[in-house]
């Protein structure tokens, strides 16, 4: 028997015997991507319909955000953006670098490089949308 | 289930993959970006001439791509959620694929005429 014929028979049958494997990260990413996009279907879409679609972009000045972030619900709206979008996106990043980067090395690197990236980015976010005073 | 229906080499599963991947890679590196230019609304003279920018036509044209890309994702990223909890979907992949892209390109049409418009209309 031919050595890739065997192997597929192997996969076969442990296929039909296999018990549900335990969750892992993977698991858990998988689910995350799942669970944070359908969230993000709505913050996204809805974020960008009110800054390109009911107001034009020229309008979202300094005062524009000052009146809407007068509002708390409208700090907890984009902070939800901002760290399911980063960590969604980061996420997605990663499966990109697995998939694309081939030596251990660069991948780690480039996975090293992402991750601080987006961390100094969230953190820029939270104190910008946390600590803004506004000026109406 | 045969080994031939899982590969998608070539099928409109692939397709819908690799617009997914691209799409994805292009709005968090918007993200990056948005989340530099937002970070300046404590120097409102920076910010201010920065978001002049977004008012011009290639800006325009951009966030038109963007509302495409954003767009699609959102949707494909449904049909993908649908795929994966609710097994009699895939029998129905291909159609719900169209249905999603067409959608996507229709909001990006209706989207992109309201966002270019004032350019034409010179009302920027």
């Amino acid at each position: 028997m031919a050595l890739r014929e065997k192997s597929f028979n192997n996969q076969r049958r442990n296929s039909t015997t296999m018990k549900r494997s335990k969750a892992n990260f993977e698991t858990w990413s998988w689910f995350f991507m799942r669970i944070s996009g359908l969230v993000l279907f709505f913050l996204a879409l809805i974020h960008f319909s009110i800054t390109h679609i009911f107001n034009d972009v020229t309008t979202t000045t300094v005062a524009f955000v000052a009146k809407r972030w007068a509002n708390p619900l409208w700090r907890v709206f984009d902070w939800l953006l901002l760290a399911l979008g980063l960590l969604h996106g980061s996420n997605g990043l990663r499966f990109i670098m697995d998939d694309y980067i081939r030596t251990p090395r660069r991948r780690a690197f480039a996975k090293a490089f992402m991750y601080s990236l987006s961390a100094a980015l969230f953190v820029v976010g939270t104190i910008t949308i946390v600590t803004y005073k506004g000026t109406l | 289930m045969s080994t031939r229906s899982t590969v998608y080499k070539g099928k409109t599963g692939q397709w819908a993959f690799v617009l997914h991947r691209i799409s994805g890679f292009l709005i968090l590196m918007f993200i990056l970006l948005h989340i530099i230019d937002i970070s300046t609304i404590n120097f409102p003279n920076v910010y201010a001439s920065i978001h002049r920018l977004y008012g011009n036509v290639f800006m325009r044209t951009f966030e038109v791509g963007l509302l495409f890309g954003l767009t699609y994702h959102a949707l494909n990223g449904l049909r993908v959620i649908m795929i994966d909890f609710f097994p009699g979907v895939i029998k129905n992949e291909k159609r719900l694929f169209v249905a999603m892209f067409s959608l996507s390109l229709l909001l990006t049409v209706v989207g992109g005429v309201i966002i270019l418009k004032p350019f034409f209309t010179g009302r920027v």
